[in-house]
This record gives structure tokens, C-alpha cells and sequence, in this order.
């Protein structure tokens, strides 16, 4: 999933000062799990708005809010209190946000939150970074733990000389992840893996902007 | 005769660190330089050492030449993506610099700049690879330069770290990938360096081992704490502390002198990479009482 992160109120309020009515978007799929986009956030954002003498002309969670089309029929039974709406606030990711721009051209979109990364939740709403999207995934070669994102270095070669005690030289309270795939490599008897010299990354595998069509000749004709 | 023809030679070799300054008042490292003239065998030019911006590496390496001093280019990953790294090497090629030691570099995190963006496009291990193309006149991309280099590349390994598995296996790497001779982070345990020696000889490869000079007993204990693949034994700290305040750094100095005689006379390595860190004109005492001078 996405993390994402409420910005400071006071960073919102200075961007739709001279606005007066406000909708609000959640999202019910990765805003929610983070408590940054589900029912409880807008209802505290709709207080919080009213207190500052604001217009709340309604709150709506999205399914799925980086689903453009979706979240486009989702707000049709909207349309009244849409058209009394000055702004478009978006309580989910970038993508979220991206999509209310796609959905509403006309009118202004701000977002609530800062957009992190992919996320796994590892406890409830305790979130950790394990891929960093590359574009080619090499974790059948380092025994499943991805070192692109588990070493702040992205070293595809084994530990820096900084690794210390088994935990990492940038962040030490976390282990050097390049003696967690040893380890691993080492129980499943894989170690020949971590001996293989990996080139460097291809890189033009993550050129953005990225676009991928997932669906079949056939279904695209439909 | 060049550093390389020393270690190639058979020849105990030592090098001294030199760290650039921060700013364009550079008195104080041509001093230094000067000490250092005909006395070492090289000297590392560090490069952005512990990711803290300074005087490019290239221009103090030129700077090097010019007085006297072999320099070794530090190359660290950090900063440059592989078209950086590789624009670079050829010109410090056509500086008339032949030696570059190859390395990922400290994270930024570290260093005095928090919010620049790490590069790392490519690793100590691929930066080695890049140099042995370009000896074969060849970059990255397989393309054929118009003219090769001939450097002499070398690598850093951590023969203290824990667990020391992984760090042997990535040693192994860089020896495939071309490093032809190696430093090693500040060793103080000789017994337990010797094992690591045993394995190295495996190689044709060439060991200095590094030497950082032990200040105090205070300095020892925060090595021991907070520096990376670095453990001071005991009995070490116990002699700095016997020593009181104003002897500490003279036995520290014995201590390396102790350490850099041992090394040579048992034949245990090649060479020694001294680091002094902002002490470069001891440098010339612990060689003395070495006996290398
Ligand atoms: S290698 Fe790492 S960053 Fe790349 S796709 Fe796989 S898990 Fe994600
Ligand atoms: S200690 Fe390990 S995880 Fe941390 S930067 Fe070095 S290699 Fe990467």
C-alpha cells in the first residue's frame, strides 16, 4: 500500500485561505489503514474547517481513490453540493490527488497529506518501506529481502565497511540488511547466490513518467 | 620508482592520507605535502572523506603531482552516477593520475550536507569493473574510448567487521572485479589480522594494512563505540592509559611505530596506509621509530 502522512493543518490553511467551501475526498484503501483519508480524518478535517469559519459542502471516502474512472461515477450522486464547492480537498495520496485534477479540471484541488512510499504494514498502522519500485525486481537473486530499498546505499554486493555488529552504518538501530540476506541465503542454502557478481542496475527500467497497459489486445478492442 | 612498481616489487610500501581542506586555502595541506615529499610511497587524496564537502579530489591529486607526491585517487560512489564517475576518471587520467582507490563512500547522512541526494548508481565492486574496462579501452557501456587508461585500482576491505563473512565474500568480489591492491580499515589486533592475511594470500593481491593513530585512551574507547569495524583491544587502551594525559599521544604514536615493525619484519602484509587525521606531520615520527626512515 501507499503511506502516506498528514501535513500540518497550518501548511493546508495557507494554501486555501481565500476559499470558502470545501468537499472532501477519502480514500477507503491505503488513506484509511494510514488514518490519514478515512471517516474519522474527514470528519476532524470538516470540524477543523468549521471551526476556522470555513463551508464543508459534504465528505466522501472513495473505493478506491487512485481509480480514476471509478471514483468519477462514485461522485455522480455529488453533483449539488459539488457545484457549491469552491475547493476540492483530496485526503489520500499524490495519485488520489492526481485523480480529483483529472475528475474535477475546473476547479481547484489541494491535498492533505505528504505521499511517502510502498508501504508494508507490518502492525497496525506501523508501515515499512520494502520496495522502492524499480522496474526490475532482483529478489530471486538476494534470497527475497530487496537490498535496492533495505540499504540506504541500494548496494547490489554485499555490505559496506560500515555495517557494524550486523546493523547498518546510516541507520543503527536496524540491521545491515546485507547481513540479514546473508543469513537467509545462508539457512536456505543459497549462499552461491550472494557470492554472484551483480552488475549495476539498469536504471532506464524506471525512467519516468512510467504508463503500463495491463490489459490484452483482445479486451482493449472492447 | 611508482607505487606501483613498489608493492609489485615486493616492497614494504606506506601511504598517508591526505584530506583536502574546505575552502581555497590550501597552506596547511602543501605544508603537509611537504613533510610527506619522499618520505611515503603515495598519498590518498580522500574524496569528500565522511561525505563532508571539500576540495575535489582530482584537483588535490593534481596538486599532489605538482609537489612531489604520488597521489592515490579516492573515488567514492556517492556523488557521481556512472557518466560522472567515468568523465571523471578520464580526466584525472590525463592529469597524470595513475592509481584510484575504489569505494562506495559514506552516506550522506553523515556528512555536512543531510539533504543532498545520494547517488550510488553504481557500487565500489561496479566502479572497480568500470576501471578495468577502461584500462581495456573500453566504458561502461561497452563503447571504445579513443585511448585507454592504465590505472592501478585498488579497494578497501574491513577485516574486523562482524560477522565477517559477508565483508570476505564481497572481498572476493572486488578481487574478480580487478582490485589490485587493497587498505583496510584501521587494524589493531595483529593475531587476529593474521587470520584474515591467511585468507587474503589466497589472492594475488596486494595488503596495506591501515594504521590510525590512537590519540588517547578516550579516542580508543569511542572507536570502540561508535567507528565502524574498528575494535581496539585492551590491553592497548590499558597502555594509553598508563601513559597519563601527556604521554598518551607519544605511546600512541609507539603504538603504531610497535604495530608497522611488526608488520614488515613477520612479513605479515605489503604495506601500511597510515591515517593520521589532522596529524600528517606525525607521520614522519611513527616511520622513524618503524625504523622506516
Ligand atoms: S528489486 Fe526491490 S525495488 Fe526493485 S522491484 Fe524488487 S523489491 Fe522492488
Ligand atoms: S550497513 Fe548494510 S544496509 Fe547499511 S548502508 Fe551499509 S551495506 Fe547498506
Amino acid at each position: 500500500m501507499i503511506a502516506t502522512k498528514k501535513r500540518e493543518f497550518k501548511d493546508l490553511m495557507e494554501n486555501i485561505k481565500d476559499y470558502k467551501s470545501f468537499f472532501l475526498v477519502g480514500c477507503s484503501e491505503c488513506a484509511s489503514l494510514c488514518g490519514t483519508g478515512g471517516e474519522p480524518e474527514l470528519a476532524e478535517l470538516k470540524e477543523t474547517l468549521e471551526k476556522e469559519g470555513k463551508t464543508v459542502t459534504g465528505t466522501f471516502r472513495a473505493k478506491t481513490g487512485c481509480q480514476v474512472l471509478g471514483t468519477k461515477v462514485e461522485l455522480k450522486p455529488f453533483k449539488e453540493q459539488l457545484d457549491k464547492t469552491d475547493v476540492v480537498i483530496v485526503m489520500s495520496c499524490g495519485a488520489g490527488t492526481q485523480a480529483a485534477v483529472e475528475i474535477f479540471p475546473d476547479k481547484p484541488v489541494y491535498q492533505s497529506n505528504d505521499t511517502m512510499f510502498l508501504a508494508n504494514m507490518t502492525r497496525y498502522q506501523m508501515f515499512d518501506e520494502r520496495c522502492s519500485l524499480c522496474g526490475e525486481c532482483i529478489l530471486d537473486e538476494t534470497g527475497g529481502i530487496c537490498p535496492v530499498t533495505a540499504c540506504p546505499k541500494g548496494l547490489l554486493n554485499g555490505p559496506c565497511g560500515g555495517t557494524n555488529d550486523g546493523n547498518c552504518e546510516v541507520s543503527p538501530d536496524i540491521k545491515c540488511c546485507w547481513v540479514r540476506i546473508y543469513e537467509r541465503l545462508n539457512k536456505i542454502n543459497r549462499l552461491d547466490d550472494m557470492k554472484k557478481t551483480r552488475e549495476a542496475k539498469d536504471w532506464s527500467k524506471s525512467q519516468k513518467p512510467r504508463a503500463l497497459v495491463a490489459r490484452t489486445k483482445e479486451e482493449k478492442k472492447k | 620508482m611508482s607505487f606501483r612498481d613498489i608493492l609489485n616489487s615486493g616492497k614494504f610500501a606506506v601511504t598517508a592520507e591526505i584530506g583536502p581542506p574546505k575552502g581555497t586555502d590550501i597552506k596547511e595541506m602543501l605544508h603537509h605535502m611537504e613533510i610527506l615529499r619522499g618520505k611515503i610511497d603515495a598519498a590518498n587524496i580522500t574524496d569528500n572523506q565522511s561525505a563532508v564537502m571539500r576540495i575535489s579530489s582530482i584537483a588535490v591529486c593534481k596538486l599532489a603531482l605538482e609537489n612531489g607526491l604520488e597521489p592515490i585517487l579516492q573515488m567514492t560512489c556517492r556523488d557521481r552516477n556512472r557518466i560522472g564517475l567515468q568523465a571523471d576518471l578520464l580526466g584525472a587520467y590525463v592529469l597524470g593520475i595513475r592509481n584510484v582507490l575504489c569505494m562506495t563512500g559514506d552516506h550522506v547522512s553523515a556528512g555536512d550536507h543531510k539533504q543532498a541526494k545520494p547517488v550510488y548508481d553504481v557500487e565500489s565492486v561496479q566502479l572497480l569493473k568500470i576501471v578495468d574496462g577502461m584500462n581495456n579501452g573500453k566504458d561502461m557501456a561497452g563503447n571504445d574510448l579513443k585511448g585507454a587508461t592504465d590505472y592501478f585500482q585498488g579497494a578497501v576491505v574491513t577485516p574486523e567487521s562482524n560477522p565477517i563473512e559477508p565483508q570476505l565474500m564481497k572481498f572476493e568480489k572486488k578481487v574478480k572485479a580487478g582490485a589490485k591492491f587493497f587498505q583496510t580499515q584501521a587494524i589493531y589486533d595483529i593475531e587476529k589480522f593474521k587470520t584474515f592475511m591467511a585468507h587474503a594470500r589466497q589472492s594475488n593481491v596486494k595488503i596495506m594494512a591501515g594504521i590510525v593513530v590512537l590519540k588517547s585512551a578516550g579516542m580508543a574507547n569511542f572507536m570502540n563505540n561508535f567507528v565502524p569495524g574498528i575494535k581496539v583491544p585492551q590491553n592497548l587502551i590499558d597502555e594509553l592509559k598508563a601513559a597519563g594525559k601527556e604521554k598518551a599521544l607519544d605511546t600512541g604514536l609507539n603504538i603504531a611505530a610497535r604495530h608497522i615493525k611488526q608488520l614488515k619484519d613477520e612479513k605479515i602484509c605489503d604495506g601500511v596506509h597510515i591515517m593520521a587525521i589532522g596529524m600528517e606531520d606525525k607521520v614522519p615520527t611513527i616511520m622513524e621509530r618503524a625504523g622506516l626512515l
